[in-house]
């Protein structure tokens, strides 16, 4: 009977823990007062548990700080590491499995590096790859079926027991019945029912597993009956099937956009062309966008357009000729007749030129034939290009466009000859010496075409390993024009400049096909020879630089406002006008030769090189006479006394051909025909550099050194062309001066703040708080800032707790130390007056009070000096002292110590005694002193 | 035989002979053989060589000293004999070595100073005859030897005098050099090369000892106790000075000399202020003279409190074109930038400064171009006052720039009322690193100044160099195919050049 009893308290005892950490004591709550009270306002502070929190923090800091604080100056610990040795939730029982449980999986564990033994996945007590055998499936069906009735009560007991009418009809009909009785009426029913569907569940299963062995029988027989059947549907497959599906499979051609009529085409290249002008201003102003960096892809096909494009320039030039528009493109197309070849290029959408194209139809390369069907596209599209270059051009050209065409239609025939004898198609040079030795005994136009064949023959879509043949290409290219212009004589140097123009447009394509290759041989090539020449500064280098130089101009856009490859040239550009010496033919030819260059580049961006312009004030200066006195200056590297160019022979008449020859830029004689020549140059160059520089701001000032040497020049000998170039320039210069507007430099204006709004500025407000206006920066920084102070608040409170808690624990250990000694004292004092009692009664038994008295006052001496030892108080001391004055006092001092202990009280008596005593006898003087000297 | 193996083998059989004669007195003739193979003049440098080794090797084992006992005759012994033989041979070699100084080539000259100087210090460490006094010893009348061949009034030396400084590392050398330097200084007029080997020379000699104590004729140099004598330096120093200044200079040696004279020699001098006058004079000599002695000057300005109330408009004068293609262009940004940095000059001198520099900017070289962007940038940021430069209160347009160019007097200039258009029309330059120098003038100035120093050795190449290393990964072409040769859009070339 008691068992049970007390299992119950023990239950009783566990919930009402439980109860106890849900419910609080009442007491301990603690609230605070609110002063005003706002209705549906939530706040924190209202109650709180300071008794719990200080009670947790105080458990808290016993686990923690109070043991460290006993093992402090401790260097060893103990630790036990026994497995659920400090986990108080565990019995013993649990414990001793948890140790065995860990020293069995330490037995099994297995090393990682044995792969072969994985541990075998189960699911249910099967293996997975049992299950996934599917040996056994069961269809679910069966539960399913019933599952909605399966194990819950059915709808007739539900309605009875839970909502059946309440009480009426219970005392109706089932009265009698109790509660406990239907409860138990309801297990009987839902387990019978259950042992049914088992029942029925097994049943189904055998009979499946029959029928599953019986159709397994059966197979045989169902499958040979529909093979039967299928193969002879097979054999029937007829010649009408066959073409049927193969007209099926048949590749069909994809559907495509329709052809573009010639208008879209023109126009579609006259955007696109829009498109890259746009950029390369953008470039040009330093803007860089991020350019479409894939490139249309140059094909075959392309170059070969290229070349129509070529000859075609020169047609139209023959049309602008004769005054006929050159926008018509269909009218330039019928008239070029003359030139079989380009007619076979444009057969496919010119049915006219079908007569020609017979003629032309042994020119074309087999690969060029078979890809013929791209052409038109390319070549409307170039032809677009073609016009507004054109148009353009038209403009500055039309001088020497008539001077041009006789020659290069001279020219076209050569190569037209030139096509016929060499062969079609060429091996890929393997090294630069092969090149050099194909290229350099032809004639240029022969190279220009050898050139031509040779790319096309190893197009990048023809062959993998020819785009890299082709980056080679450039570089031998480049070496060969490196070689070429070592020329020594004349003839050596026009060659060399008529191969490289003719090099020129294959070194752009070849550049199209792969701008980096390009732009990283460029880069080298012109860092290699600007480290030759930084060991010679003094003086120009060779004649490859001008014409790399210019090449770079060809291939790259110089309009760019920094380009990888153009602002390196032109600082190399810059450097050798600013610091070669002038004093040869050479010299000047070369540097006006890179003055035409920089104006070159400079002339889109109309940009500024105070070199170009200083070296052409100098050779105006070498231009002028010079009088033994009067010093005219002018700045190095020109000499303040140079005479090479002053023209002394009149040569007024003279009409001479006014273009510099690059066969100047060998060493020779300066003659009066390079005298005027150079000055000519130079006078163009000053024209069009003031043209380029008339909207700057100082353009005067630049020319300002132009125009003082220009009137010194004296005119009277050269021709009449020069002359007038001479007074345009005048002219030019002065009203460059007097035209300009200085506009007085201001800083862009500070954009005004704006004015706050009149409207209300209406902030959308989520809580009372007010928040300041400020930035997101700052209200973050002033968040962490709040963090901090609190976060260091809490940490001082701690701390401060720390110290509280462990200075208590310090005090405690005193408390009790002190009272343990007060204990041991105690206990003597209580042993010693024992004593004393017993020697008391002794002596009353001898009644020998006398000595006694003086055995104790001895006694009391010592007692006083283990009383000092102790510290006990300082009512005893002052106690001791007066003692001390009447022991002084007293001769009779006993030096027996013998005695130790001495009951306080009876110390206390005997000392009362003897003060009253001492102060009748003693004087007060004295007993006074006494107590100043305590003090 | 080919000529390659000669000297080679030459100088090995020299070499042996010295070996032996060295180890047998006897072989005698061998010396004599060397020294009669010197006196050809084949071979100098392979025989300067051997006759060093042998001499310091002599030295070194006392075999020339002759103990010299006063009052005593001296007996001629064989040994006694011998020595003196050999000691005439020495001072007969010595003044042999001296005369190939004069050698045509260069590289037998600084081989027959090195052997001089070695044969100095052996003799130095070992003496010919015993020396009383402890203090170190240094044989005056060959260092003065060796001096008087390296002030030649025949050839230029500065190689020697190069190959010389390594020497004056050793304090004792250094000292007897000052020491023995106002015997040497010519009191009249000399000719030029030799003043312009003394202005050398002088410019390597320093006027205090060396930070590491060393001494080239004293052997180990533990007990020696050499006392080096600064205050006696500068009196040799004066003395040197008075001579020189009274010298007539030429353009090349009156650069030279005011090299010396601010590098080494001004702080010691006891009356700087005497060169005031000489200073002035120079001024007006023009190009880098000037600009030393303006140096000069500001010195004086700064140290000895000199009043020369005109040296801004000389400073002003120095800027002109030619400037930028002198050497002296870092100097003299660096004289301006030190002038120009009081803030109490007024607006209207600094601004003409400004301007002019401007308009130098138009004609300058790139590299100098960017300098002179950053001394703008700085000049307006020391005095705010040039802001009306960049930012004009009222604004408007004239035709005609205010300043005047031609003017000599930065005052009178009338710069303050003018704009920095050069700088704007620097932003179209065709270089992108000057363009972007110049466009400082839009932005409102950053609170630090530019640090000058740092560019003022730039060249072209640096820039060069800089534009290499951008290495944009921007890959643009051009997209008009050139026709043959020409451009279809900004061809010039073609329009002016002749290609056949």
């Amino acid at each position: 009977m008691a068992r049970p009893k007390n299992k119950r308290n023990q239950i009783s005892n566990q919930s009402q823990k439980q109860q106890a950490k849900k419910k609080l004591n009442p007491f301990e709550v603690h609230i605070n007062k609110e002063k005003l009270k706002v209705l549906g306002k939530k706040s924190k502070s209202d109650r709180g548990l300071p008794g719990v929190s200080r009670e947790k923090a105080l458990r808290k800091r016993k686990s923690t700080l109070q043991q460290e604080f006993k093992l402090q100056h401790k260097s060893n610990t103990f630790s036990d590491k026994r497995i659920g040795e400090r986990n108080t939730n565990m019995t013993d029982e649990d414990r001793f499995i948890a140790r065995y449980a860990k020293l069995k999986a330490k037995r099994h564990k297995k090393s990682i590096f044995n792969l072969a033994d994985e541990e075998v996945l189960t699911h249910k007590g099967q293996t997975l790859s049992e299950i996934e055998k599917f040996e056994n499936v069961m269809s679910d069906d069966g539960d399913s079926l019933d599952g909605d009735t399966s194990g819950r009560l059915d709808a007739d007991f539900v309605a009875e027991a839970h909502f059946g009418g309440g009480i009426l009809k219970k005392t109706g009909i089932e009265g009698a019945k109790s509660h406990k009785d239907l409860i138990e009426q309801l297990i009987t029913e839902s387990k019978k029912r259950k042992a049914e569907k088992q029942k029925l569940k097994e049943e189904t299963l055998e009979l499946t597993e029959k029928l599953d062995s019986e159709w397994k029988d059966l197979l045989p027989l169902v499958n040979k009956s529909k093979s039967k059947n299928v193969v002879p549907e097979n054999e029937k497959a007829d010649d009408y099937d066959k073409v049927m599906r193969q007209l099926k499979f048949e590749a069909r051609g994809t559907p495509s956009d329709r052809l573009k009529t010639e208008d879209e085409i023109a126009r579609e290249a006259k955007e696109k062309l829009e498109t890259l002008e746009k950029e390369r201003l953008e470039r040009m102003h330093g803007v860089i966008s991020k350019i479409n960096e894939s490139r249309k892809h140059v094909s075959a096909d392309g170059l070969d357009v290229n070349f129509v494009y070529d000859s075609e320039t020169e047609v139209t030039l023959s049309y602008n000729q004769e005054g006929i528009s050159n926008v018509e493109l269909e009218a330039e197309i019928n008239g070029k007749t003359i030139v079989p070849r380009e007619s076979g290029d444009s057969k496919s959408d010119n049915s006219e030129n079908n007569e020609s194209s017979s003629e032309s139809g042994n020119d074309e390369n087999p690969e060029e034939c078979e890809e013929e069907s791209d052409n038109e596209d390319k070549l409307s599209d170039l032809k677009g290009e073609d016009s507004i270059s054109e148009s353009e051009s038209e403009l500055e050209y039309v001088g020497y466009e008539d001077k041009i065409r006789e020659d290069l239609l001279k020219r076209k025939a050569i190569m037209e000859n030139a096509r016929e004898e060499l062969p079609y198609s060429y091996n890929f040079p393997s090294n630069y010496e092969e090149l050099h030795s194909l290229l350099l005994p032809q004639p240029s136009e022969h190279q220009f075409i050898i050139l031509e064949r040779l790319i096309k023959c190893h197009h990048p879509s023809l062959g993998e390993k020819n785009k890299e043949n082709l980056d080679l290409l450039f570089a031998y290219l480049l070496q060969y024009i490196n070689d070429i212009s070592q020329a020594k004589d004349i003839q050596d140097i026009n060659k060399c400049f008529r191969v490289f123009t003719n090099i020129t447009p294959h070194l752009y394509d070849l550049a199209q096909m792969s701008p980096f290759n390009a732009h990283t041989l460029m880069i080298g090539v012109i860092e290699e020879k600007q480290k030759d020449y930084r060991k010679n500064k003094q003086t120009y280098p060779g004649n490859d630089i001008v014409l790399f130089l210019k090449l770079v101009s060809c291939i790259f856009p110089t309009s760019d406002f920094r380009h990888v490859v153009v602002t390196p040239a032109i600082t190399f550009m810059d450097q050798m006008l600013n610091k070669c010496r002038v004093r040869t033919r050479r010299d000047i030819a070369y540097g006006l030769f890179l003055t035409t260059l920089a104006l070159e580049y400079t002339s889109l961006t109309k940009r500024f090189l105070p070199s170009a312009i200083n070296f052409l004030v100098g050779i105006l200066h070498m231009a002028i006479p010079k009088t033994g006195v009067k010093l005219i200056k002018i700045s190095p590297p020109f000499k303040i006394s140079c005479n090479k160019l002053v023209l002394c022979n009149n040569h007024e008449e003279s009409t001479m051909e006014l273009a510099m020859s690059v066969g100047y830029l060998l060493e020779g004689e300066i003659n009066d025909e390079f005298r005027i020549r150079a000055i000519h140059l130079c006078l163009s160059l000053l024209e069009e550099f003031a043209v380029n520089f008339m909207d700057l701001q100082s353009s005067y000032e630049i020319f300002i050194a132009v125009l003082k040497y220009l009137e010194l020049v004296p005119m009277g000998n050269y021709p009449k062309k020069v002359k007038q170039k001479w007074t345009l320039l005048m002219e030019e210069i002065i009203t460059m001066k007097n035209n300009r507007r200085m506009e007085y430099l201001m800083l862009a204006p500070k954009k005004p703040k704006a004015l706050r709004l009149y409207e209300p500025n209406i902030e959308k407000v989520y809580d009372t708080k007010r928040r300041k206006i400020q930035s997101r920066e700052k209200t973050e920084r002033d968040k962490l800032l709040h963090k901090l102070k609190r976060e260091r608040k809490g940490a001082l409170r701690e701390i401060r707790r720390d110290r509280e808690f462990l200075s208590g624990i310090k005090i405690n250990q005193k408390i009790q130390s002190d009272m343990e000694r007060q204990a041991k004292v105690n206990k003597l004092l209580s042993e010693a007056s024992l004593q004393q009692s017993e020697l008391n009664a002794m002596d009353r038994k001898k009644n020998r009070k006398k000595t006694i008295t003086s055995q104790i006052r001895g006694n009391v001496r010592f007692c006083i000096v283990e009383y000092l030892a102790l510290a006990l108080s300082d009512v005893l001391l002052l106690f001791v002292v007066d003692l001390q004055a009447t022991l002084d006092r007293d001769e009779r001092q006993s030096s027996q110590h013998g005695l130790v202990k001495v009951r306080l009280d009876r110390i206390e008596e005997e000392l009362a005694e003897h003060v009253r005593d001492g102060r009748h006898q003693q004087c007060p003087a004295e007993h006074s002193g006494g107590g100043e000297r305590i003090c | 035989m080919s000529q390659h193996d000669k000297p080679v083998k030459i100088s090995k059989i020299l070499r042996n002979k010295a070996e032996e004669f060295l180890s047998n007195p006897n072989l005698s003739n061998n010396l004599l053989d060397i020294i009669k193979h010197f006196e050809t003049g084949a071979d100098t440098s392979a025989c300067l060589l051997t006759l060093e080794f042998i001499f310091t090797n002599l030295l070194k084992n006392g075999e020339m000293h002759i103990e010299v006992i006063p009052l005593k005759p001296i007996e001629p012994t064989i040994e006694y004999q011998y020595r003196q033989w050999l000691r005439n041979l020495y001072e007969e070699t010595w003044s042999k070595v001296l005369t190939t100084f004069e050698n045509s080539s260069i590289k037998i000259q600084m081989q027959a100073l090195s052997s001089s100087m070695n044969i100095l210090a052996y003799e130095g460490r070992y003496p010919l005859e015993h020396k009383g006094s402890l203090e170190c010893y240094v044989p005056l009348n060959r260092l003065k030897l060796i001096l008087m061949r390296i002030l030649s009034n025949k050839h230029h030396n500065p190689h020697l005098v190069a190959k010389f400084e390594e020497y004056l590392i050793y304090d004792d050398i250094l000292f007897y050099v000052w020491k023995v330097l106002p015997s040497l200084t010519a009191k009249s007029n000399p000719n030029d090369i030799y003043i312009m080997n003394y202005l050398l020379l002088l410019e390597k000699l320093q006027v205090k000892r060396n930070e590491e104590s060393r001494m080239l004729c004293s052997s180990g140099g533990m007990n020696m106790h050499f006392n080096f004598d600064e205050t006696a330096l500068k009196r040799y120093l004066n003395k040197i000075w008075n001579c020189i200044i009274l010298w007539e200079h030429t353009v090349a040696t009156h650069k030279q000399l005011l090299i010396v004279l601010l590098e080494k020699v001004l702080p010691y001098l006891d009356k700087p202020l005497l060169l005031t006058d000489f200073l002035m004079d120079s001024l007006d000599v023009g190009g880098p003279v000037s600009l030393l002695a303006l140096q000069g000057i500001f010195t004086m300005i700064q140290v000895y409190n000199l009043d020369y109330p005109n040296i801004f408009a000389k400073l002003y004068s120095m800027f002109e074109p030619e400037i930028f293609h002198t050497k002296f262009k870092p100097r003299l940004f660096y004289l301006a930038d030190l002038f120009l940095s009081s803030t109490h000059l007024p607006e209207n001198l600094v601004a003409a400064f400004a301007k002019r520099l401007a308009r130098l900017a138009l004609v300058a070289p790139s590299e100098d171009i960017i300098i002179i962007c950053m001394f703008i940038g700085n000049l307006i940021l020391r005095h705010p006052g040039l802001k009306c430069l960049l930012n004009h209160s009222v604004g408007g347009t004239t035709t005609n720039d205010p300043y005047i160019m031609e003017e000599r007097d930065p005052l009178k200039s009338n710069a303050i009322n003018s704009s920095l258009w050069e700088i704007q029309t620097l932003q179209n330059h065709a270089l992108p690193s000057v363009a972007t120098a110049a466009t400082f003038i839009n932005n409102p100035l950053p609170s630090i100044e530019w640090d000058i120093s740092k560019v003022l050795e730039n060249t072209g190449d640096n820039i060069f160099d800089k534009e290499l290393k951008k290495n944009s990964k921007l890959v643009a072409l051009a997209f008009d195919k050139p026709n043959r040769f020409s451009l279809s859009k900004g061809e010039k070339l073609f329009n002016y050049w002749n290609f056949c």
